[in-house]
């Protein structure tokens, strides 16, 4: 009975709340609200699946938040300032991932800076760094730039459509590209971590570092790996952010940081895992919009939101922590 | 705030004109007939963001077009060390002070200190609890007059609204006491939402928030959110839903995103009002060098707001903050605290 709790407890809840809102909610139960839970969970969503992938070879990553919002800054700065195309404002935001993502892990392999120092000073680095091409202005199309001149690019047609764009199923206009990215890269990083060698070696590195070196894993490199696809999964969620928003915005990205991990954590509850995992994340993330989608329709104010989630985040750890480990 | 910004180059390019003609300096009272050796400190709780930005540009413009010497001091929030740093401007010597925002409590003890220095002292948006002091505001209750008198005149007196707003915060707070008259005023306005959240990036968060509430209440006809980031959040769920058509959004603030997006083709955002920061700056400055030359600006000096329509940007192709300096001249200037002698750093 414990058992059946641990693992379908969650998941439960989940489909209780979505009863409970499409009872009291009106408009709730409809396909468009659905598409558009999914949408305002994208981001968060897309960010918690990289943390995931930190978080599985026992890291941490903090600095999500700030690599999105300089991703964002960083294609609006591309388009509207150095006036290049979406396809090289794109590449722009995946490569400072990237690298942040690498730069995380060497400092944290190879200096032996404990993760959440080495993420929380990179996180302070990129809030400052995102403002100071532009002198801390927001970024957006006829823009004054510092020097006293005219921005002269815009935000291209096809990198807007990244944020506006929606595909046809069964219903016309339906699904937003970011919807579609989130899914795709939910399944990706699923199966990557689920049942490929490299994610599964991934977990033994998270589990016991020293039982995988003795192994003969290379721990370091899976690692650096780690923050890698971290810094590349936030930046594509700031692509996202930018394309949605139309414009760079100075913004610590604090907001999103704390709104993944949560979901993030939430996941370890998720079929009684008790681990990081990339399903339990995704499921995590939609337990989190249902709850403050549904919420907002029957007009409850916004700190009850943030009371509600933090009870969420509660109940789960207690789910994770305590349940789990009693029935072992 | 709003987030607005604006060419120092031209500032200063305009000051520097003033400055070109020394003859005025002589005609000005003292101690500005010699300016060179007036000294002046801006002392800052708020730094970060375009508000911020572009109010220190207005404050550097009149300053320079006074030909002071301006010393600005950073706090970067840190209310203990705004205190100190106006400790440090009356070891100094200055001869004026402008504290822009900080906290009631930790900044009243420190500006009767300066006072009781003989250095005469005005306030920006923070209550420092002295008679000695001026207050420099930008009329929040103004500016939401002036964006609901455009919803009522554009939609007559009775509509189904949403409303955006977060409690706790001072200018918000105020718009609120607004919005709260206009509803007892107007029986016919109808709020069936509210919402609203400062997570940030913002208008990310209220989009998500106002895709929700438009589908739970549909025919809702007015969202007036006070504030531009909210606007644009809504203005992005509204596009979303496809209820452009239907919908018209009322705001405070204004920016280059923000013009850019109420010039977009079929717009949902009709108007919104704002006072210029960096009008708000040149004013702090003015309302101080009026009080050193033994002038009263008076209790309080209060920047007037401009309201402005998705027409009056499209009539005159206004694209950004400087077209709309240019175009629009209550905005650029405001004939406040502006004595005959006092030079205009707009001109």
């Amino acid at each position: 009975m414990a058992n059946i709790v641990i693992r379908y407890g969650f998941l439960a809840l989940l489909a209780g709340l979505i009863i409970f809102f499409a009872v009291a909610a009106p408009g709730f139960a409809s396909p468009q609200s659905a598409v558009f839970i999914f949408q305002s969970v994208a981001i968060t969503g897309i960010l918690a699946l990289g943390v995931t992938a930190t978080l599985v070879v026992g890291g941490f990553d903090l600095s999500i938040g700030s690599v999105a919002t300089s991703a964002m800054m960083a294609a609006a700065y591309a388009m509207v300032v150095m006036e290049q195309s979406a396809f090289v404002a794109v590449l722009f935001c995946l490569a400072i991932g990237a690298i942040v993502g690498l730069i995380n892990g060497i400092i944290i392999v190879y200096m032996r800076v404990p993760d959440l120092l080495a993420t929380l000073g990179m996180m302070f680095l990129l809030v400052g760094l995102q403002r100071i091409p532009t002198e801390g202005r927001s970024i957006a199309a006829g823009m004054t730039l510092p020097d006293g001149s005219t921005a002269t690019g815009t935000f291209s047609e096809a990198f807007l459509s990244l944020g506006r764009h929606r595909f046809d199923f069964f219903l016309p206009n339906l699904v937003p590209v970011s919807v579609v990215v989130l899914l795709v890269l939910a399944v990706l990083i699923w199966f990557f971590l689920e049942f490929t060698r490299f994610g599964r070696m991934m977990y033994a590195v998270g589990s016991n570092e020293k039982a995988a070196e003795l192994a003969g894993a290379p721990v370091k490199a899976y690692k650096i790996w780690a923050y890698v696809i971290s810094g590349i999964f936030a930046s594509i969620g700031g692509i996202l952010l930018a394309a949605r928003l139309g414009r760079g915005d100075i913004a610590s990205g604090n907001n999103l940081l704390l709104d993944a991990v949560a979901a993030a954590l939430i996941g370890f509850a998720v079929l009684g895992a008790a681990k990081p995992n990339a399903f339990g994340t995704a499921i995590g993330a939609l337990f989190v919009g249902v709850l403050l989608q549904g919420l907002t329709m029957m007009n409850a104010p916004y700190y009850t939101q943030d009371f509600v989630k933090g009870a969420v985040l509660v109940v789960a750890l207690v789910f994770t922590f305590a349940l789990s480990s009693r029935t072992k | 705030m709003s987030i607005t910004r604006r060419t120092l180059g031209r500032l200063t390019l305009a000051a520097a004109s003033l400055l070109a003609l020394p003859a005025l300096a002589q005609d000005r009272p003292a101690p500005f007939d010699k300016p060179e050796n007036v000294r002046i400190a801006l002392v800052r709780y708020l730094s970060t963001g375009d508000f911020f930005q572009a109010y220190l540009s207005g404050v550097e413009s009149q300053a320079k077009a006074l030909g002071v010497d301006l010393r600005v001091f950073d706090s970067r929030q840190d209310a203990a060390l705004q205190a100190d740093m106006v400790d440090q401007a009356i070891a100094l010597g200055v001869d004026g002070i402008i504290i822009q925002h900080g906290l009631t409590e930790s900044m009243k003890e420190a500006a009767q200190r300066a006072v009781d220095a003989g250095i005469k002292v005005v306030a920006f948006d923070v209550n420092v609890e002295n008679d000695k002091i001026p207050q420099i505001e930008q009329s929040d209750r103004d500016l939401a007059r002036l964006a609901l008198e455009q919803a009522i005149k554009d939609n007559g007196e009775s509509w189904k609204a949403a409303y955006v707003y977060v409690a706790g915060i001072a200018p918000l707070d105020r718009r609120d006491e607004t919005w709260k008259e206009f509803k007892a005023k107007y029986s016919g306005i109808q709020e069936v939402a509210q919402f609203g959240t400062l997570d940030n990036p913002i208008a990310n968060s209220v989009a998500n928030q106002a895709r929700s509430v438009l589908t739970a209440n549909p025919g809702i006809q007015v969202v007036f959110a006070p504030y531009d980031e909210f606007a644009k959040g809504v203005k992005i769920a509204v596009d979303e839903a496809g209820l452009s058509s239907d919908i018209k959004i009322y705001s405070a603030d204004v920016s280059t995103a923000d013009i850019s997006a109420m010039r977009e083709p079929g717009s949902s955002w009709a108007a919104t009002a704002a006072t210029n920061p960096a009008v708000v700056g040149q004013v702090s400055v003015r309302a101080l060098a009026m009080m050193l030359a033994g002038e009263d600006p008076g209790r309080s000096v209060i920047v007037p707001p401009t309201l402005i329509t998705q027409a009056d940007l499209n009539d005159n192709d206004i694209k950004n903050m400087e077209d709309l300096s240019a175009k629009m001249p209550q905005f650029r200037h405001a004939d406040v605290a502006m004595p005959a002698w006092m030079p205009n750093p707009n001109e």
